[in-house]
């Protein structure tokens, strides 16, 4: 196992840049989600890591060694395809042995290697299969056994699972886990869906636009989201966003929206706003950080239910507030009609700041 | 209530009929198709075990009355002349059209490929301009290309007609090609990369064996065109011990009275290796030529 580290990656189609100077380290054994909205760069990213496109410029090291210039099949690496990449033609166990035969291993060693892996995974009843036979499932353990067979220095990992249906994603999101802690591989995996990266991930590296967003671990990166893009990619449902102006009179800093309501601040928020007096602040509130009361409550802001939406364990209410629309989750048992009236209070420590020109994070002073 | 059943039926009925209607116009059209191919190919083969007298009888004999196998013993004994020139010419045949389909395999595959697989300046021009030449009829090219081949000194070789049925052939063998590779998922190459192969090896590894029933179309295309081929072969060639069949058979069988026994035996010789070909490889052909015509 190594590390990977990405030094000012850049990737451009003519005009076009695809990755922007991103920057990364992967640690030994570390699982590492690179996630974002399709054609953010992520795929891109994982593609320059493996070498099936040559980058711009910048630098990838794996292990100790720079691999700008080295082929794919020189950078000791493995990967597993959103689409399995199977041999249409070969054996589940040629399949496995590819890898061996092409760094011509002996015959025997080959032969244990592959029955080993087939044991790992659970598919020894397999090998003389052809990959059109199997389900999606067993295509997916073939494509991660090919990639294992060899004990490659980094696992890159394509969507591996959005090929499979819902309820066998969630299984093999456990056991592509389970696969890394027992095997501590280093692990790039790419993904959309931001619940894999937060379920799976030692740290996920947000992207969007080509950039690289946010690194931290998932809860860092869902307690303290670097910009408003982050706020609102990672979480389900979406972070609310709501644009106020920060505005200070008496020393006291207080959010003022365009419907004439105001909200008062904690004194870490206070600070927080006092950065962005007078110009527009956007306030990000996760629907659990939300209170939902049906009278008026001091500190509560009044707002209008849009729509309901029971889901048996919780109940998502949406609120018309300050044109944006909030999320708030309330215990089933609380009914809410659409147009009632409602007032929401916010949790001022778990709520987020942003500027609303540059959209980073507000940091106290 | 019980008419409406009844309707119904009767409107069931009538469905019926005319889908069978339909299908019955299908059959009888086959028939008719099959008849039309296949009668030519049956006198053809009557007529080469008759003997000479036999052939030209009026009303003609459906099926002969002294079957002989005299037309093909004659043809197939290298001791007699005409049995010579006819091995001749059907050895000449094979050569030209085994080189043609060799070399259009070679150059088709490469070109495929890389049509399908990289972006180069000039790649969609000349994609098109390999179309070109399909846009005119064959004959066009004969007094162009004659003048060529007298310029390089290839008239009356073997080579001048390798050459114009590989520019004949190859336009569609490599848009068949390029087709195939096109639906062969590229990751596929990506991961036998990754997997330790060199982009070379991913190719001969992982995709040619996935293209193989796209080359064997390509092969039989390419064989046939050049086996059949008559009009160059005629204009190119002048040497009697370089004729090819389609040429040699013509200019052999005519000069004195025909013999059209002898003319039949050879002509279905000649189609034997065709429909060999053909009869072993056709589900390669048929699924080269259906291929991405639905997503899988």
């Amino acid at each position: 196992m190594a590390h990977v580290v990405l030094k000012d990656l850049v990737k451009t189609y003519g005009s076009f840049k695809a990755v922007n100077e991103v920057s990364l380290t992967v640690n030994d054994g570390e699982f590492v989600a690179l996630v974002g909205p399709s054609g953010c760069g992520k795929t891109t990213t994982l593609n320059l890591i493996a070498g099936l496109i040559p980058i711009t410029s910048g630098d990838i090291v794996i292990g100790d060694q720079v691999v700008n210039d080295l082929d794919p099949k020189d950078r000791d690496i493995a990967m597993v395809f959103q689409n399995y990449a199977l041999y249409p033609q070969k054996s589940v166990y040629m399949n496995l042995a590819f890898p061996l035969q092409m760094r011509r291993l002996p015959k025997a060693e080959i032969d244990k290697k592959v029955r080993e892996a087939a044991r790992v995974l659970d598919m020894t009843q397999l090998l003389e299969r052809k990959p059109r036979e199997l389900s999606g499932g067993q295509q997916q353990r073939v494509a991660l056994g090919r990639a294992l067979v060899r004990d490659p220095a980094v696992f890159l990992m394509d969507e591996p699972l959005s090929n499979l249906d819902a309820k066998l994603r969630v299984q093999m999101r456990s056991e592509i886990k389970r696969f890394h802690q027992d095997l501590k591989a280093t692990i790039v995996y790419v993904t959309h869906d931001q619940l894999e990266a937060v379920t799976m991930a030692d740290r996920m590296a947000v992207m969007n636009g080509g950039y690289l967003q946010q690194y931290d671990s998932p809860a860092q990166v869902f307690a303290h989201p670097a910009n408003m893009f982050v706020a609102s990619f990672v979480g389900s449902p979406a972070m609310s966003l709501i644009p106020l102006e920060a505005s200070t009179a008496n020393g006291d800093t207080v959010l003022k929206s365009a419907e004439g309501w105001s909200l008062g601040l904690s004194q870490l928020n206070a600070r927080k706003a006092q950065r962005a007096t007078g110009r527009k602040v956007v306030l990000g509130a996760r629907h659990s950080t939300i209170k939902l009361h049906k009278s008026a409550v001091p500190g509560a802001i009044p707002a209008k239910a849009y729509t309901v939406e029971p889901t048996g364990d919780v109940t998502f209410v949406q609120a018309l507030l300050s044109g944006a629309i909030v999320n708030i989750s309330v215990s089933p048992n609380i009914a809410v009609k659409p147009d009632e009236q409602i007032w929401l209070e916010f949790d001022q420590e778990r709520m987020h700041l942003f500027d609303g020109e540059t959209e980073m994070a507000l940091e106290a002073a | 209530m019980s008419t409406i059943a009844e309707t119904s039926r009767r409107g069931q009925a009538h469905r019926r009929m005319r889908i069978d209607g339909w299908r019955w116009g299908g059959r009888i059209f086959l028939v008719f198709m099959l008849l039309y191919t296949a009668l030519p190919m049956a006198w053809m083969l009557i007529t080469s075990i008759k003997s000479g007298f036999a052939a030209m009888q009026f009303p003609p004999q459906w099926w002969p009355d002294q079957p002989t196998l005299a037309s093909y013993q004659k043809l197939l004994d290298p001791q007699n002349s005409v049995g010579q020139d006819f091995l001749r010419f059907f050895w000449n045949s094979l050569y030209v059209s085994a080189a043609t389909t060799v070399l259009s395999v070679i150059v088709a595959v490469p070109a495929a490929y890389a049509f399908s697989r990289f972006t180069f300046p000039g790649r969609n021009f000349l994609f098109f301009t390999v179309l070109l030449r399909n846009m005119f009829p064959a004959v066009i090219f004969l007094v162009p290309l004659f003048i060529l081949m007298r310029a390089i000194g290839l008239v009356n070789t073997h080579g001048s007609l390798v050459l114009t049925y590989l520019t004949f052939g190859l336009p569609l063998a490599i848009w068949l090609l390029k087709g195939f590779y096109d639906n062969i998922p590229v990751q596929l190459e990506q991961a036998a990369r990754i997997d330790g192969a060199t982009r070379f090896q991913a190719f001969i590894l992982i995709v040619m064996p996935l293209s193989t029933p796209g080359i064997i179309a390509t092969a039989i295309y390419s064989f046939i065109g050049a086996w059949n081929e008559y009009i160059y072969a005629y204009t190119f060639l002048s040497k009697n011990e370089q004729l090819t069949l389609p040429v040699g058979i013509q200019r052999f069988f005519s000069e004195n009275t025909t013999d059209f026994p002898g003319l039949m035996a050879a002509s279905f010789m000649m189609s034997v290796p065709v429909v060999v070909l053909f009869l072993v490889l056709q589900r390669y052909f048929v699924r080269a030529l259906t291929e991405g015509a639905v997503k899988h």
